[in-house]
Parts: C-alpha cells; sequence; structure tokens
C-alpha cells in the first residue's frame, strides 16, 4: 500500500506569537508537529506494519518547514520525507496545490492508494487542504475520521458528524484526514532519532504558484484578559446571574 | 450585483438550525441590497420543513433518498451546476460537521474564496476578521475570486427575520449527478445523540481535572439540565478518560460561544480559554485562587467543586422558585 502522508508544524505555544505593526512575528516560536498530523502519520505507520510492502511517504509544505519536522516524520518510521519548497504559502488552496504538485511528480500516473492528513492545522484552523488537496488529486475525501479499518480492497472509517457517529465506506484512492481519538501516536527515542538522521532529507522544488483565493490583510493582537469579579458564595453568584437573565432557559 | 445560493441543510426532513439561520440573514441582508437569494436542500422532507423560511427567491428541493445522507463530491456536483446555471456569487453554507466538509471541497472545484469563522461583518464585507493563534491573533482575510463562499455558525442569540414573503419551493432532478460506483458512501448514522450539542448550547458547565473523577460529573449533568444547557469538558478531563471527545472545548477541542460558561474545576491553559473567546459570560470555580481561568472569567469563586457545585445548585432552584 502506497502512503503519503502530510504533515506541517505549529507553534508549541500559540502565546509566543506576537503581532509588530500589523504583521505577524513568529521569531519566538518553538515549533512541534502538528498533533493532528501526528494521528495521520502514526495511522499510516500501522497500515504499514499490516500490509508488507506498503510505504510511507511523509510531505512537508512549509518553506520554513525545518529539518526537525522531517526528521521526526523519519524517526517515527516514514520511509521517506520530503520538504515541499515555494515561496511564502498565502492560503490554502496554495499548500493544497504545492501538495498535490508534489505528490504527482513523486507517484506520477499511478496516485497513491491513500493520502492522510491532519483534521487541521492548530494555528490558523482553517480545516481546508485535506479537502482541497482531494478535489485536485480527483479523490473522495473522508475526514475526519476517529476509527480506521482497513483490508486489502476497502476501508470503513468512522466520524462525529452532526447527529451522532457516522460510519463511512470506501474504496481505494482516497484522502482521510485524522482527528484526535484515531490512535495514540508513538514516542520517538534517542535510537530512532540517530537511526533517522541517517537517512537522507529529500528537498522537491515547487513550480511557480497559482494566486491564493484569500489573501492575508494584516493582524492585531487579542487579549483574552476580563476583570474577574470575585464572589464570596454560591448564592451571591446565583442571584446575579440570575439578575443577568441567564435563567430564562432554566426549566423550572 | 450579487446572487446568493443557500445550501439547507437536512436532518431527519427538517432543516437544521443553522441552515434556517443562514438563510433569513441572508434574505435580511439581500432585501436590504436588492439582491437576489435561491437555495438547494436534498433528501425527502416533511411538509412543515420550510416553515422557518421567510423572503424571495426560489428553493430547488431534490426528494432523492440518497440526498438525505450525501457525500461531499455528490453534493458538490450539484451546487456547482447550479452555481454555474444560477450565475451565483456567493455560496452561503452553515458551519456543522457536514458544512465544514463540503466548503473547502466546493471552493476547490469553483475556484472560490472561502471565508470562515469570520467575526461579525456582513457578506459585503471587504475583510473577513477571523481569529487564528488560539484566539489570540485576530486577522484579517481578503477574498481574490470573484465567487466566495461562506461557512456560518449560529447565531447567537438568533436573530429574527420575518417577512410576509415566502419562497417558491420547485423539485430539482438530481438524477444526471448520481454516479453508478460511488467511491465513498456514508453506511449509517447511530443516532440517540439526542443531548444538545456543545456547540449550539447557549449555557455550558464545563469541568476540568479539578472534578477528581468521572463519577463527579453527575453534578456538572444536573446543573447543566437545570439550567437547560450542555455539560463540556477540557482536555484533560477528556484524556482522563471522564468524557468523550466530542464534549472537549478548546483548541483540540471544539470552539463554542454560549451566552454563560461555567468552568468548574479547569485551570485554564491558555489552549482551553482559546474555545472560549466567544462565550458572553464566563464563570470559573477553582480551588486555586491563582488560577489563569480567572484572568478569563467575569465571575469567579474560589473553592472546591464538590463543595461549590452542590451548594450552587441549591441556590438556583431557590432563586428559581422566588421567580
Amino acid at each position: 500500500m502506497h502512503i503519503a502522508v502530510c504533515i506541517c508544524q505549529v507553534p508549541d505555544l500559540p502565546s509566543a506569537v506576537a503581532v509588530v505593526d500589523g504583521s505577524l512575528d513568529l521569531s519566538r516560536v518553538a515549533w512541534v508537529m502538528n498533533p493532528y498530523d501526528e494521528y495521520a502519520l502514526e495511522e499510516a505507520l500501522r497500515l504499514k506494519e499490516r500490509f508488507p510492502g506498503s510505504a510511507v511517504i511523509a510531505l512537508a509544505a512549509a518553506p520554513e518547514a525545518g529539518k526537525e519536522l522531517l526528521l521526526k516524520a523519519l524517526a517515527m518510521g516514514a520511509d521517506r520525507a520530503v520538504e515541499v519548497s515555494s515561496s511564502t504559502l498565502q492560503d490554502s488552496f496554495q499548500t493544497a496545490w504545492v501538495l498535490a504538485e508534489a505528490i504527482g511528480n513523486i507517484y506520477g500516473q499511478e496516485l497513491p492508494d491513500l493520502v492522510l492528513c491532519g483534521r487541521e492545522s492548530l494555528d490558523l484552523q482553517n480545516a481546508s487542504v485535506p479537502a482541497m488537496l482531494a478535489g485536485m488529486l480527483g479523490m473522495p475525501f473522508a475526514g475526519p475520521v476517529t476509527a480506521l479499518r482497513a483490508d486489502g480492497e476497502r476501508l470503513e472509517m468512522e466520524r462525529e458528524g452532526d447527529d451522532g457517529l457516522e460510519t463511512l465506506e470506501a474504496r481505494y484512492p482516497l484522502v482521510i484526514s485524522a482527528e484526535k481519538g484515531l490512535n495514540i501516536p508513538r514516542k520517538t527515542g534517542i535510537r530512532q532519532v540517530m537511526e533517522a538522521r541517517k537517512k537522507t532529507l529529500e528537498i522537491m522544488q515547487a513550480s511557480a504558484l497559482p494566486d491564493p483565493l484569500v489573501r492575508f490583510a494584516g493582524a492585531e493582537p487579542v487579549s483574552l484578559k476580563k476583570a474577574c469579579r470575585f464572589v464570596e458564595t454560591p448564592s451571591e453568584l446565583a442571584g446575579l446571574l440570575h439578575r443577568g437573565g441567564f435563567f430564562n432557559t432554566a426549566q423550572e | 450585483m450579487a446572487h446568493y445560493l443557500v445550501f439547507l441543510e437536512q436532518r431527519g426532513g427538517c432543516i437544521s438550525k443553522v441552515s434556517v439561520d443562514a438563510w433569513n440573514r441572508v434574505q435580511q441582508q439581500a432585501a436590504q441590497e436588492g439582491e437576489s437569494v435561491s437555495g438547494f436542500v436534498g433528501g425527502p422532507l416533511k411538509p412543515t420543513a420550510l416553515g422557518e423560511l421567510y423572503g424571495n427567491g426560489t428553493i430547488y428541493h431534490a426528494q432523492d433518498d440518497a440526498l438525505s445522507l450525501p457525500s461531499e463530491t455528490l453534493l458538490c456536483r450539484i451546487l456547482s451546476a447550479l452555481v454555474a446555471e444560477e450565475g451565483c456569487t456567493g455560496i452561503v453554507i452553515g458551519a456543522t460537521a457536514a458544512g465544514r466538509r463540503l466548503a473547502p471541497y466546493l471552493a476547490e472545484t469553483l475556484h472560490a474564496s472561502l471565508l470562515g469563522g469570520c467575526a461579525g461583518g456582513s457578506l459585503h464585507s471587504e475583510l473577513c476578521r477571523r481569529y487564528i493563534y488560539s484566539g489570540l491573533v485576530l486577522a484579517a482575510y481578503r477574498p481574490e475570486a470573484p465567487i466566495r463562499i461562506f461557512l456560518q455558525g449560529r447565531e447567537q442569540p438568533r436573530r429574527s427575520f420575518f417577512s410576509t414573503d415566502r419562497p417558491h419551493c420547485v423539485s430539482f432532478d438530481a438524477s444526471p449527478f448520481f454516479v453508478p460506483h460511488e467511491n465513498l458512501l456514508i453506511r449509517s448514522v447511530t443516532s440517540g445523540n439526542s443531548r444538545k450539542s456543545i456547540a449550539e448550547s447557549a449555557i455550558i458547565v464545563a469541568g476540568g481535572r479539578g472534578m477528581g473523577g468521572k463519577d463527579q460529573f453527575v453534578l456538572l449533568e444536573e446543573l447543566a439540565s437545570l439550567l437547560g444547557g450542555s455539560v463540556g469538558a477540557s482536555r484533560s478531563a477528556v484524556d482522563e478518560g471522564w468524557r468523550p471527545h466530542s464534549d472537549q472545548i478548546g483548541q483540540t477541542g471544539k470552539a463554542v460561544a454560549p451566552d454563560l460558561y461555567i468552568a468548574c474545576g479547569i485551570s485554564g491553559a491558555v489552549q482551553h480559554l482559546a474555545g472560549l473567546s466567544s462565550a458572553r459570560t464566563v464563570v470559573a470555580v477553582n480551588s486555586d485562587p491563582h488560577a489563569p481561568v480567572f484572568d478569563a472569567a467575569d465571575y469567579g469563586i474560589v473553592g472546591d467543586v464538590r463543595e461549590v457545585i452542590p451548594a450552587f445548585i441549591g441556590a438556583v432552584k431557590e432563586v428559581l422558585q422566588k421567580k
């Protein structure tokens, strides 16, 4: 089974992101692999272990991805880790586009059986790249899935729908996005990291980008701080909330 | 002149509330600007299903059973054909789980600008402002494509729009859009999820590690049911296995927008507070007076939740009886 996994990195602590004169300043940020991408990569590795002859290729479409992200993917067990290099990606459409192009370049006419992505990246939370990528590759999209059972021909998946748990059935090829709960990603030790350092980190150059569909136009910092009024007793609080009109929907 | 298409999502033969809100909101704006609105709904409907929809325009209804649980690919084929035929420049989709999957798929097909989670503003705004980086940054985005797709959440409180006009419903033939061997099928939905989703609740009572155990959430269930709200949880409570992931609020869970949020035994990691940036009033109960949750709260009580909550339930009952 040929599996491509799309990974990216996000700030470890969002509080390290600063805004300077309407622009984002990410210079103090420490980066980690997007947690949802870890679920995607872990699931790919589990499938690889179950289906002999499988190969997992991790793709990172972030110009500033850095070696650490690719090394982590290799240490977890990816066969290859590829950074797709391009000018700054403006929106989800451009990100999906460079990933689709890289997948085309790597796999040729024979597309991978599965493309796994995280549900969304924790920094911008657009949750758009997986579905857009599916559209570009001409594959159906299933996600965000919380369970996956695969045999050689079919996949059965579960996801949280608006009305409860949905069960999906699909054939290959397919783009899947991973939700929390799908698995518990493996930890990597010194030995795996040392092994990974022996492997080659590949870099692939993206061709000219299409125009973005949405463009970043500035930012401002937000303070979540409120002036908390401390209340001594539960009945005082109940009185305050009652006068605030919060109990109008109460059942009595 | 903009022409809008509203995707009306149905569940069990009824139009979902988020779609009703979206339709009426678009109608209200279109009426002011002299613009036109169409709608699409798939699957069998109850006779009263369209009763809450006001205004002008046409609603295309495809009756096919298969459209009750459609795949994104099928919906995308139908909606992009409608957009082309009607010359739509704006598409409005409710921000449900299904809507969030459909919108980016459709945006890629139509090369449309997807604007989701915009804070305030109208459909005509030049910029979409939305929270990024866990709600710590408010960023502005400019749509660059001629067609725009808006993902709209529920409004709290619901905006009412009444008009004596009613849209007319036209039957839509979806048969050309079905393909014989769809690669992806939604086989079943486990219903019985009659609990109100936390994303749509006006009052949320949430518990964290300070609850001390799974059993203590009974207290929160009781309080939530008394107030007509629902129960949520912090990441720690979910990781402990006390609550399902669907209850999780915060960065790796759901963002919520209730009128009242009661945080019980939640310390207030920035990742949790990120999910609360749209909550109107936040109450925090925690035994640690220095817990960061108090910085994001309007009202706070310092104390053990296992003592404070039962006393609070009693006090609420007392207040309600006087009412």
